[in-house]
């Protein structure tokens, strides 16, 4: 090595950021039923357990259920305004564009303790509304971020020309403009669902009895036992998760869409 | 309203559409905007500012009384203490860590930087609890960390690791280093490599070359990975509730018990104002230093 100071700064950061990961999949197959380390044999019980453990899967079903309406619902009302950003003549664009982007900024604890407060309490709204309201919110910004980069890459003019040959509206979006937008709507998408999935501080307050979100639940889980049920839940997340790195790789490169949406 | 009545300004060459089509246009621009506005402001301005200075059945007034006594009363004070401590010793090991990392994923010929690029970004896609859980496991009572230092002589009984700053220092790393990386990375890749050659190729040396061509270049990357950082680690909360427990208070394992355990909206909306107005903040701090280096 040549530079021996950047060779073991990156090492030491490549072990924080792996090596954990790397133990909550070794402690998924003990046999063993305590978090001890080295595990205790080998088996799959902890799987089993963890997939015939009720509230773990239906969590699991409410937070996917969740991710997609709250992703599809972002996108829906997102989209529109990415085109009046973009394509449209608005007065103040910028500041348009930064009070859409504003749920970034506020703090997600913030904003499910309001969420909690004025939808929950102060307007009897049931948890699974007021869920799908702050997660729709929180999406907003990727919505019309990330869709964004991808019709400020495109020209214009080829809308114009597909108007000016006498094509309708409805008709120049659906043809010209939906294709153009098609890797910034999935990107987003994408990146809406994971995040989604993966969100505890905004859905923490909003949790209720017939419906609670996974992350909350596996939470929940390890404050009260103490075994390596949730090292197995957490392997099957992981693994879960490669899949989707690997087509988000494949399609649009993963870089891309996590580069995005902090620049 | 104001704008059909103007004449619109013609830049008359390019122009395509009559003006009567324009302010059409502009009209039906502004209704695609209706469905998302109303959901923001719903779902989500007018919420977080009710909640802010108006919680059920509170007056405001209690809420900046909270506020007062939290910015005096010892124990709130460490609680606020501790948070921006730990993020700033976050921020300063993630940009001391993630900075190097950038610089060797994007100037290293090898093919397996983009293995290693991807390596570090894949953690953002993964959930936070299923990170952070890792460190129970070496950290814990029987963890893999404390049973080596035993092992190795170095201790008799093994050390408390969980619920200390240590371990909410380590876990924050271990989330928010992937982003330190890509800030700084996209700022390194911008930056052309011929410029370390020529620092080098007129005697300067790789320190040198490193303090004054690679790193004020890369600057406003630097101060982008930071404000990330801080302000993450000022909001995270998995973190500090796995890994510090109630022994090591953070403000957001703080405001979940005042709006949980305790049901105190005062309290509660106090803690969040604090939380909020540091990301701004930290935020308005890091857009100013973005302004200066661009104009000088």
């Amino acid at each position: 090595m040549k530079r021996p100071i950047t060779a073991a700064l990156a090492v030491i950061g490549y072990v924080i950021m792996i090596v954990p990961i790397i133990f909550v999949v070794a402690t998924a197959f003990t046999a063993g039923s305590t978090l001890r380390f080295p595990p205790e044999g080998i088996s799959l019980r902890w799987f089993d357990e963890a997939l015939g453990y009720e509230p773990f899967i239906e969590a699991a079903i409410s937070s996917l259920g969740l991710a997609v309406l709250a992703t599809a619902l972002a996108l829906l009302v997102g989209v529109p305004v990415t085109l009046a950003i973009h394509r449209g003549k608005l007065p103040g664009k910028g500041l348009v564009e930064g009070l859409f982007l504003s749920p970034l900024i506020v703090p997600e604890l913030v904003v499910g303790l309001a969420l909690y407060q004025q939808l929950m309490i102060g307007m009897d709204l049931d948890n699974f509304s007021t869920l799908l309201v702050g997660h729709t919110a929180l999406m907003l910004p990727y919505a019309v971020r990330v869709t964004g980069a991808s019709l400020a890459l495109a020209d214009p003019a080829l809308e114009e020309a597909a108007r000016g040959l006498g094509a309708s509206p409805l008709r120049a979006f659906f043809t010209v403009t939906l294709p153009v937008l098609r890797p910034g709507i999935f990107s987003a998408g994408l990146l809406s669902m994971v995040t989604s999935v993966n969100n505890v501080p905004l859905s923490l307050l909003l949790q209720g009895r017939d419906f609670r979100t996974l992350p909350v639940t596996m939470l929940d889980y390890v404050q009260q036992s103490y075994d390596p049920m949730v090292a197995a839940a957490s392997t099957l997340i992981l693994a879960a998760t490669v899949v989707i790195a690997v087509i988000a790789e494949r399609t649009v490169g993963f870089a891309k869409i996590f580069g995005g949406i902090n620049q | 309203m104001v704008r059909l009545l103007e004449p619109v300004p013609q830049p008359v060459p390019s122009k395509r559409t009559p003006p009567r089509k324009d302010a059409d246009i502009s009209r039906k621009s502004a209704f695609l905007l209706v469905p998302g506005l109303v959901l923001l402001v719903a779902g989500f301005l007018i919420p977080s500012a009710a909640m802010l200075f108006a919680p059920p059945d509170v007056p405001a007034s209690e809420i900046f009384a909270r506020l007062g006594e939290m910015l005096t009363d010892p124990y709130d004070l460490e609680v606020i203490g501790r948070t921006v401590g730990l993020a700033l010793a976050v921020t300063i090991i993630c940009v001391v860590l993630g900075f190097p990392i950038a610089y060797w994923l994007a100037r290293s010929p090898s093919r397996w930087s983009g293995v290693f690029l991807a390596v570090a970004i894949f953690p953002l896609m993964l959930s936070n609890v299923v990170r952070t859980f890792g460190w129970l496991v070496i950290l814990g009572s029987k963890g893999a960390l404390g049973q080596l230092l035993v092992q190795l002589g170095i201790v008799e009984v093994a050390p408390q690791l969980l619920y200390t700053k240590l371990a909410i220092i380590l876990g924050l790393t271990q989330l928010f280093l992937p982003l330190a990386i890509i800030s700084c990375y996209s700022a390194v890749a911008q930056v052309d490599p011929g410029l370390d050659d020529a620092s080098r190729g007129l005697g300067g040396s790789r320190i040198r070359t490193m303090w004054s061509i690679v790193i004020p270049l890369t600057m406003p990357g630097i101060v982008v990975a930071a404000t990330l950082v801080f302000a993450g680690s000022v909001t995270a909360y998995t973190t500090p509730y796995l890994l510090g427990g109630s022994s090591q208070r953070m403000l957001s394992t703080q405001l979940f018990n005042y709006a949980s355990t305790t049901v105190d909206w005062a309290s509660a909306s106090a803690t969040a104002l604090i939380m909020t107005v540091l990301v701004f903040l930290i935020s308005g701090l890091s857009s100013l230093i973005g302004r200066k280096g661009a104009t000088s």
